[in-house]
């Protein structure tokens, strides 16, 4: 019975971090990107503007929730959906500490990648039941992005589980006890950091909502709690990413002194604003360039990454 | 840890939901509601394998089918004309044949599994080690192994891979030296006047 109970504990934890985190991570990078780019940025509403969450949210939700007449209804509803579900389902697999984790499966990076597999449903869907030519043009954009850097995500991990010898987030954190697998792998460190923006579509890879040329993209349509979702969940997407980037490459949560749920938060904020950095820095790629980029750098360089690793560890057995 | 009451109702549960999402995937007028369907159907297809304790064959199936195929599906159909899509009538003699077959394998499966003899597994701790003994099992070059059959699948693939490149790659046509084609690195080509564009298009059809 105790068990359940924690477990009911874990799960509610996660889930409330989770959330909060994601509407504070907007008022967050709303006043990081200003400091950067030398303006004010929200700081009106409250201590530091930090009463614009809240405001952003009762705004949200009174809006008007609206359909358009033109949309194919029962699939418009459910598309947002997709994006915020697989979020959160990935982080079941994510260790915060020894001890606060939803469940320590012996596929959690396979499970995750699974889930991450499955994000692009909501774009397409969105783009697709609109029913609208900007939308459906970033959503074709979208699949393609996602589809092709989805490949090599996946490929860019499979160098960790060989060192590691399991599939279990949990075994891959202890295994970096001594040595962070971003020493050991740092080329797997940077594709899998380059295919999270991208799966996240996020500047340089926004593509599929660029503003100057589609509209809004595959979420032109949306307005209200359902384009919150979508938002809520690409900030759930950057927060997953830099939680598996921490619990992958940087050692998740060891580190000395601190207790390691302190650790582990400290390292995934650290990706975090450096995500927002990289946002306020790097302008929009052009779509042939992020196509030859995925497939034509990224690809190889993952493979030969891997066969490396592979003859690494046949030759030291 | 989980009463074998629960089971029942969860396995039921699923199962029901997958027959009719897969009832959807079959019916549904719109070619995308039906792709959603059958995605539905894959996905919780995974579920009844987390249930066997299957777990890496339930990521598998999600990661490739649902994330993989149901997708490129989604994605093919965005690229048609959405109006096209939306009713097809059937001529009567597709009809017929359809449902003649439907109905044959239909007997054919109640056939094969009236005559099964399903057996009970002996125990749920033997595919403790599902993954190990998976990656054994395909690079084995023994009698159980499934060395040869991966290795031709790979090769399949591979072929696959450069048929598709092959097909999808632009050649320019030899009489026109000039031409919109003959971007194959990736860099920007200067295009020419619509009207040759047009031209070769036509011609490469003839």
């Amino acid at each position: 019975m105790s068990s359940v109970v924690t477990s009911l504990l874990v799960i509610v934890f996660v889930l409330f971090s989770l959330l909060t985190t994601a509407s504070l991570l907007i008022w967050l990078e709303r006043r990081l990107l200003a400091l950067w780019q030398d303006r004010y940025g929200p700081n009106r509403v409250g201590p530091f503007g930090l009463g614009q969450v809240l405001a952003d949210m009762i705004k949200i939700f009174f809006k008007e929730d609206w359909t358009p007449p033109f949309a194919d209804r029962p699939v418009f509803v459910i598309a947002p959906t997709f994006i915020v579900i697989t979020a959160l389902m990935s982080f079941a697999v994510v260790p915060f500490s020894p001890s606060i984790l939803v469940s320590d499966i012996d596929i959690g990076v396979l499970f995750f990648l699974a889930m991450s597999s499955l994000g692009v449903y909501s774009v397409a869907l969105a783009g697709w039941a609109s029913n609208n030519k900007y939308a459906l043009l970033g959503a074709l954009r979208a699949s393609a992005q996602m589809l092709a850097y989805e490949v090599f995500m996946g490929l860019s991990l499979m160098g960790v589980v060989a060192i590691t010898g399991s599939f279990s987030m949990q075994a891959i954190v202890k295994a970096q006890e001594n040595i962070w697998f971003i020493v050991l792998q740092p080329i797997g460190f940077v594709i899998f950091m380059i295919a999270g923006i991208a799966e996240t579509h996020r500047i340089p890879f926004d593509l599929p909502e660029a503003e100057s040329e589609l509209v809004a993209g595959f979420h032109s349509e949306y307005s209200g709690m359902k384009f919150g979702m979508f938002f809520v969940g690409e900030y759930i997407g950057i927060t997953l990413i830099s939680a598996l980037l921490v619990t992958l490459f940087m050692g998740g949560w060891h580190g000395p002194f601190l207790p390691p749920v302190l650790w582990f938060f400290i390292k995934v904020f650290f990706f975090i604003c450096g995500f927002i950095l990289l946002r306020a820095s790097l302008p929009r790629m052009r779509y042939d360039q992020l196509m030859a980029f995925g497939w034509k750098l990224m690809l190889p360089l993952s493979l030969l990454n891997l066969m490396a690793t592979g003859a690494v560890i046949l030759w030291s057995s | 840890m989980i009463s074998d009451a629960t089971y029942t109702v969860m396995f039921y549960g699923l199962s029901a939901t997958v027959i009719l999402l897969a009832l959807l995937a079959v019916n549904a007028r719109q070619l995308l509601r039906a792709a959603l369907g059958l995605m539905g159907m894959l996905a919780l297809s995974a579920g009844l394998y987390v249930m066997l304790r299957a777990e890496f064959l339930a990521g598998v199936q999600i990661l490739v089918y649902v994330g993989g195929i149901v997708v490129l599906i989604v994605f093919a159909i965005m690229l048609t004309r959405s109006s096209e899509l939306l009713e097809d009538h059937p001529a009567k003699l597709t009809r017929i044949l359809g449902a003649t077959f439907s109905i044959m394998f239909m007997l054919i499966a109640c056939y094969a599994l009236g005559t099964t003899k399903f057996t009970e597994s002996e125990s749920t701790q033997a595919v403790r080690d599902e993954v190990r003994d998976i990656g054994l099992a395909l690079l084995d070059r023994g009698a159980n192994g499934y060395l040869l059959p991966f290795e031709a699948i790979s090769l399949l693939l591979l072929v696959a891979v450069i048929g598709g490149t092959v097909v999808a790659r632009k050649t320019p046509p030899k009489h026109q030296p000039f031409t919109t084609g003959g971007d194959l690195r990736g860099e920007t080509v200067a295009h020419p006047p619509l009207v040759q564009d047009d031209e070769h298009v036509v011609e490469s059809k003839s």
